[in-house]
């Protein structure tokens, strides 16, 4: 079983959005991962990248710098990379790092593709 | 408790866990044990070839959590400032500092220490521990 999984799905709704689920652990040991499945959706260069966090139970730092490159990839593009629904362990990791500022977090992916 | 990790952080995690629960922590104190005691974890696997051992033990007052690997942190202040949020690498040990009640780090060429605090307080709501307790 994968510690980290993870799914892919374009959203057309009447602002189209890639939508990437993540769910379980996510941490040093699968952050190559993680910045694999980041990268490839980003190339594809869509106007919003949502990442819904509401199945990951815990993540470190070496997936929030494959996260936030991810967004600095996006912002060079023009395009919005945003969070949605961490669990709270989560959510105080992105306010302690500051990482909140940087990028918009969301209660959940209804918001966050509401913008 | 002790325990020998290579490379599975989640075993060390849901360890952490199990012991912050039993030694009386709050879920979100609990929550923000394992994150600290899993950033340090993750420099063994980043900065070492070789295993690090996780210590945990605990009294009414407190629950602490020692890692120990052949690591060599140069810097004793390291984390000690918060990096900027963009900053490709160095938040590991500012969140172990934030979360945790107090933290000691030793390194030398012996390798590197670092114990993690968390007290016990029954009474206490989740969230920012108050300053100057304990």
């Amino acid at each position: 079983m994968d510690l980290l999984t993870s799914s892919v799905a374009t959203v057309d709704d009447s602002e189209p959005y890639t939508l990437v689920a993540l769910a379980g652990e996510a941490d040093v040991t699968n952050a190559a991962a993680l910045r694999d499945v980041l990268e490839a959706e980003v190339a594809k260069q869509p106007q919003t990248l949502i990442i819904d966090l509401s199945g990951l139970r815990f993540m470190d730092s070496s997936a929030l710098h494959v996260i936030l490159k991810a967004n600095r990839t996006m912002d060079r593009q023009g395009g919005v990379l945003a969070l949605a629904s961490p669990c709270e362990p989560v959510a105080k990791m992105l306010r302690l790092t500051a990482a909140d500022q940087l990028l918009p977090v969301y209660p959940s992916v209804r918001e966050a593709s509401a913008g | 408790m002790h325990h020998t990790y290579r490379r599975d952080l989640s075993q060390v995690r849901a360890l952490v866990l199990e012991q912050a629960r039993e030694a009386g922590l709050t879920e979100g104190k609990a929550n923000d044990l394992v994150l600290a005691v899993s950033e340090v974890a993750a420099n063994t696997l980043r900065h070492t070839k070789s295993a690090g051992t996780l210590t945990v033990w605990h009294d009414k007052d407190e629950i602490v959590c020692e890692i120990h690997d052949e690591g060599m942190i140069s810097d004793p202040t390291a984390g000690l400032r918060r990096p900027a949020p963009d900053a490709s690498g160095g938040h590991g040990l500012w969140l172990v500092r934030q979360v945790c009640d107090q933290v000691e780090l030793r390194s030398d060429e012996n390798g590197t220490t670092i114990r993690m605090r968390m007290a016990i307080r029954p009474d206490a709501a989740d969230g920012a521990a108050p300053p100057g307790r304990g």
